[in-house]
């Protein structure tokens, strides 16, 4: 029993330190066990300060479940109340020398144990710093009476957040260019800041400070950042242009007309793009060439979303349909009536590839299931249709409806949920954008106005990877131009785009039958084509005829008149004998007369007789 | 009401000099790597794409080559450096690998065609060659029998000074000081020695002896010490053809296997006069050579393009047939870790063919492998090739071919050659571990796979298919 309490009383990473450290443990002696525990407190007393303070957390953190100790407490505890008036002497004088001896036995057991806890608490801060087990950011209610929807973005940058933090909350009031769209590069470094009437310009947010900002002098519809936050490509009045993070102009894209959404796939480097025209669009930044372009066929669309988990582009139409797209098939792939009678206003997927959110016209949010391209529940707005929805890393739903912005914690999407997480209003503003900084708890808000950015605790992916190219927010210039060049190595080709992102490579589910069974289709596929060729390579010498004679039917019949059969053969017969007819005929009317002069004057002196 | 926001200290995520590391983060969340699967098949696509970009396998020739084809070479069994050839016309030259250049010429080594050339198995750097006139000859690679090193002081790991050596008395040759220092004859050829042409020699790889094959449908064996064999197996299997190849087996010390004009391949146990097994191929086979690491098991090469690996126990089939080749098979050798060999072809191409399966960590004698080439190796200017082998390091490849040249080749062809560094050779472990998980994928199949070949080669296995197909 207690063995099993000794073993579960951590949950460290079973590294093999704590291993080799836990069996040392298990058969050594009272003394060894001593020393032991000694160097080891020598050891955590020599480390550096933070790493010796995440020791003693873990260390303290398992005190609890420390059986031992509390047994021992309580072993006191009785023995002080314990009624001695009816002892007899042997007795009190047994209990006295128990007391003295403060019950070596478990002593011995707590040491044993106390060194236990010590070598793991350095197992698991040595586990920390490799795997960065970094946990999320959270709101925690500590009485019934508090909501987390009762916290406001001014009690949390005043009483909660650290300074580092706190900062992030902010207002910039730009009237004149509003309404503003806002984005963030894919490691959330650098916003992007595009106001309708031609403002645009890049923070970074790190240091809050304005990188670069010009003006377009006519209207801006979307923007977006390329690869990272060193391009980007802003959809104005007419053509897309890309601009480097100084603001010069880098390119002019005359295809792409009158734009009015744009996604950036960042593993393939396409630039899909929609706009007036409803043609979905997709141009390969690295290449320059046009991939595809695909009609729609449903009039004008500015609500466009690609999903993270298969680059799958996800359009939201004004007829509240969603339609599903890859460069490869010119049709639709999935198309989903999301919300009957009314336009749909915005869309987002969450980062498993799962779910997806829709706000449509009808003032309702409505979440999908993309495994079954079905809905799971749908909450409603209040103060105006949504304008705009976005889903954090971490899953934490974000909506902009008038000029409200409501958020949802994660299990929002899988259940329905009674209240939001948090809130916060915007008066007299209307929400024009909304999206979650990757790798921080900060949302940004664009609006008419101008910009916001606000907290959202949880929002963001507390565990950085340096291996995934230009997802990590403090890139040096060397480790950029590094991430391009690597990234641009293992581009993804743009056939590669399909529901099943994991399709390449997986074994084929089938059974020797099928398999049989396309290799005979394949091959005979190849025969017919041999045939066609075949064909063809005959119809184009027939081709130096002469006109009108090409026609099939007397292509046939020209075939089918060297054919002798038996129908021929009657043909042929029957005509030789209505000449013979025919000539007998002639001969009884030209023989009226002397026919034997008929029978020996050439045909030409016939007349003459 | 608690709260806790993110914050990242500075300690974390920047270095503090210039000099530190960058801070590494590591999130092993799948969600964070969406298409991982397809980025990591395009990484593999590209790895393999780099491993036929670096693929130059040519080194270089050792310098000067011969006057005539390269019939003959030889390998040194102790030490890496040494090589020895022979020609056509007679001439022996030993080289040095280091640098690649000759170190002495044996001009009228031989009166005629050197058709083997072996190594002792001692450190002192003699070697035996047999010419077609008849003639054995013993040599040693360093100048006048003398073998100095810096490092070896004691007097007894010199070799003997050989004195009164057997020399016959009408040895005409030229004196070099590389010898000869024997030269040996059958007794019955003194007069008519054309007669009885040595097709092949090779060398006990632990005793102080040597065998050799002769027009004379026999084998010989011979002691250095005597100018005339100790033994003779006449008529093998009661057959007049000649024997062609001889072969000492690596382990066992009384056993030879040796192949015959007759289109046989037999075992022969050196104690009795019996032959222990023989096998009839469908054509003649040109050479055979024991896998140094599997000594039961052997490789042939044979006129019927076609190169055969036999376990010794059982002759009656191949374990594995290795194809590939368009014209005979003159010449192959064991890889020293005997796993692959070489084979030098009629076809004026190298083959590699590994006896393991492909990514494959042990190896079974051969039966792993699907017997296709894992390397073809040819330039414009070489000619037929005559005679094959590696080095002792398993790095390279040495060829001797009809257009006198010897040329050195790498033994994997993409391998660079010299030190790499950690970040290089870990880089490269996992573009080779990429290229073997999605090697069964057609695209990085047909990139790994791919080797361009000259335009006979290739109408020829073109040929060589249908005529299979036509077989079926």
């Amino acid at each position: 029993m207690s063995k099993s309490i000794s073993q579960s009383d951590e949950a460290p990473p079973p590294s093999k330190k704590t291993k080799m450290a836990s069996d040392l443990t298990l058969g050594a002696t009272h003394n060894q066990i001593l020393e032991q525990r000694k160097s080891l407190k020598k050891q955590i007393h020599s480390l550096p300060r933070d790493q010796k303070s995440k020791v003693l957390s873990h260390f303290h953190g398992s005190e609890r479940t420390d059986m031992s100790k509390q047994r021992l407490r309580n072993l006191r505890e009785d023995d002080k109340h314990q009624d001695t008036s009816n002892m007899s002497d042997i007795q009190r004088h047994t209990l006295d020398k128990r007391k003295r001896r403060q019950n070596p036995a478990l002593q011995r057991q707590m040491h044993r144990r106390e060194t236990k806890r010590l070598q793991n608490a350095v197992a698991a801060a040595d586990a920390e710093e490799i795997l960065h087990t970094h946990t999320t950011g959270l709101v925690e209610v500590e009485t019934d009476m508090e909501r987390t929807l009762q916290l406001t973005q001014q009690q949390l940058k005043n009483d909660h957040l650290q300074e580092g933090v706190a900062r992030n909350i902010f207002d910039l009031e730009l009237k004149e260019y509003s309404p503003y769209k806002l984005r963030y590069d894919r490691s959330g470094r650098f916003s992007l800041l595009a106001g309708a009437a031609g403002h645009v310009s890049i923070i970074d947010q790190h240091s809050l400070a304005l990188t670069s900002e010009f003006f377009v002098n006519e209207t801006v519809r979307d923007a977006c950042f390329l690869h990272n936050g060193s391009m980007m490509a802003v959809a104005q009045e007419k053509n897309v242009f890309v601009y480097d993070d100084k603001g010069v102009e880098i390119h002019r894209m005359d295809g792409h007309r009158r734009v009015m959404g744009m996604e950036f796939l960042p593993y393939h480097w396409l630039l899909a793009t929609i706009g007036h025209s409803g043609q979905l669009q997709y141009q390969d930044t690295s290449t320059g060439a046009l991939v595809s372009q695909h009609r729609t066929k449903m009039g004008p669309c500015g609500v466009i979303r690609q999903n993270p988990f298969n680059s799958v582009v996800h359009l939201g139409h004004t007829n509240g349909t969603v339609t599903l797209w890859s460069p490869s098939s010119s049709e639709y792939l999935v198309k989903l009536l999301c919300h009957k009678g009314s336009p749909v206003t915005s869309l987002a997927m969450d980062r498993s590839g799962r779910y997806m959110v829709t706000g449509g016209g009808d003032s309702k949010v409505k979440v999908w299931d993309l495994r079954m391209y079905k809905e799971v529940h749908s909450y409603n707005t209040y103060g105006g249709a949504p304008t705009c929805v976005d889903i954090s890393q971490t899953g934490i739903l974000g909506i902009g409806h008038g000029c409200h912005t409501t958020f949802w914690r994660p299990e929002a999407l899988r259940l329905k949920m009674k209240e939001p997480y948090m809130k916060h209003q915007l008066s007299g503003k209307g929400v024009e954008s909304l999206r979650f900084r990757p790798f921080e708890d900060v949302c940004g808000i664009g609006h008419t106005m101008g910009i916001s950015s606000i907290v959202i605790p949880g929002s963001g992916e507390p565990n950085l990877d340096s291996m995934e190219h230009f997802t990590n927010p403090y890139m040096d210039n060397k480790q950029r131009r590094e991430a391009e060049v690597r990234s641009l190595l293992e581009k993804l080709s743009p056939e590669m785009i399909a529901l099943d992102p994991d399709a390449i490579g997986s074994v084929e589910e089938s059974n020797l039958i099928q398999r049989r069974q396309r290799m005979r289709d394949v091959a005979e596929e190849a025969d017919a084509r041999k045939v066609e060729e075949m064909e063809a390579l005959k119809n184009k010498k027939e081709k130096k005829r002469m006109r009108g004679r090409s026609k099939i039917a007397k292509k046939l019949a020209r075939k089918h008149k060297n054919i002798i059969d038996d129908n021929m053969l009657k043909l042929k017969e029957l005509r030789e004998k209505e000449k013979a007819e025919r000539e007998a005929e002639r001969a009884g009317v030209g023989g009226d007369g002397d026919s034997d002069a008929d029978d020996e004057t050439p045909s030409a002196l016939k007349r003459f007789f | 009401m608690k709260v806790k926001a993110l914050a990242r200290p500075q300690s974390t995520t920047s270095r503090s000099s210039l000099h530190d590391l960058r801070p590494t983060h590591k999130n092993l969340n799948p969600q964070s790597h969406p298409q991982a699967r397809a980025r990591e098949y395009t990484r593999a696509v590209t790895a393999a794409k780099l491993d036929r970009m670096f693929a130059s396998p040519f080194v270089g020739d050792l310098k000067g080559g011969h006057v005539d084809a390269v019939s003959s070479l030889a390998i040194c069994r102790t030490n890496l450096c040494p090589v020895v050839t022979g020609a056509v016309d007679g001439t022996v030259r030993i080289w040095d690998l280091q640098n690649r250049r000759m170190v002495a010429s044996l001009d009228g080594a031989h009166s005629r065609n050197v058709s083997g050339i072996v190594f002792g198995n001692g450190i002192d750097g003699q070697f035996y060659s047999c010419g077609e006139e008849g003639i054995i000859k013993a040599w040693s690679i360093y100048p006048k029998g003398q073998y100095i090193t810096a490092d070896v002081d004691d007097e007894d790991k010199k070799p003997r000074a050989r004195k009164g050596n057997p020399k016959s008395s009408q040895d005409d040759d030229a004196e070099s000081p590389h010898g000869p220092l024997n030269v040996y004859r059958l007794p019955s050829a003194r007069n008519s020695s054309f007669a009885n042409a040595f097709h092949s020699i090779d060398h006990h790889w632990s005793e102080s002896q040597f065998a050799t094959a002769s027009s004379d449908a026999a084998v010989h064996l011979w002691d250095p010490e005597r100018s005339t064999p100790i033994t003779s197996f006449n008529n093998l299997w009661g057959s007049d053809d000649t024997v062609t190849t001889v072969r000492y087996n690596p382990a066992e010390r009384d056993l030879i296997a040796h192949c015959s004009s007759d289109r046989g391949i037999g075992l022969h146990d050196t104690r009795t006069a019996s032959a222990l097994q023989k096998t009839i191929m469908g054509m003649k086979s040109n050479c055979l050579e024991w896998n140094p690491m599997e000594p039961y098991m052997f490789v042939v090469g044979n006129e019927d393009y076609n190169a055969y690996t036999f376990d010794m126990r059982k002759l009656s089939r191949p374990t594995t047939i290795f194809k590939g080749h368009v014209g005979a098979v003159m010449s192959v050798g064991w890889s020293p870790t005997g796993t692959e060999f070489v084979t030098g072809s009629y076809d004026k191409t190298i083959r590699i063919f590994s006896t393991r399966k492909e990514g494959g960590t042990a190896s079974h004698g051969g039966y792993g492998s699907n017997g296709t080439a894992r390397d073809i190796y040819h330039t414009k200017r070489m000619q037929r090739i005559f005679c094959v082998g590696y080095t002792l390091d398993h790095k390279y490849i040495l060829s001797g071919s009809d257009d006198t040249n010897i040329r050195m080749w790498k033994a994997r062809s993409s391998e660079k050659i010299g030190q790499l560094s950690a970040r290089e050779e870990s880089s490269l472990q996992y573009r080779q571990a990429l290229v073997q998980k999605y090697a069964h994928l057609p695209e990085v199949k047909r990139i790994h796979k791919a080797r361009r070949v000259p335009k006979f080669i290739k109408k020829e296995t073109e040929q060589a298919m249908v005529q299979k197909e036509k077989r079926r």
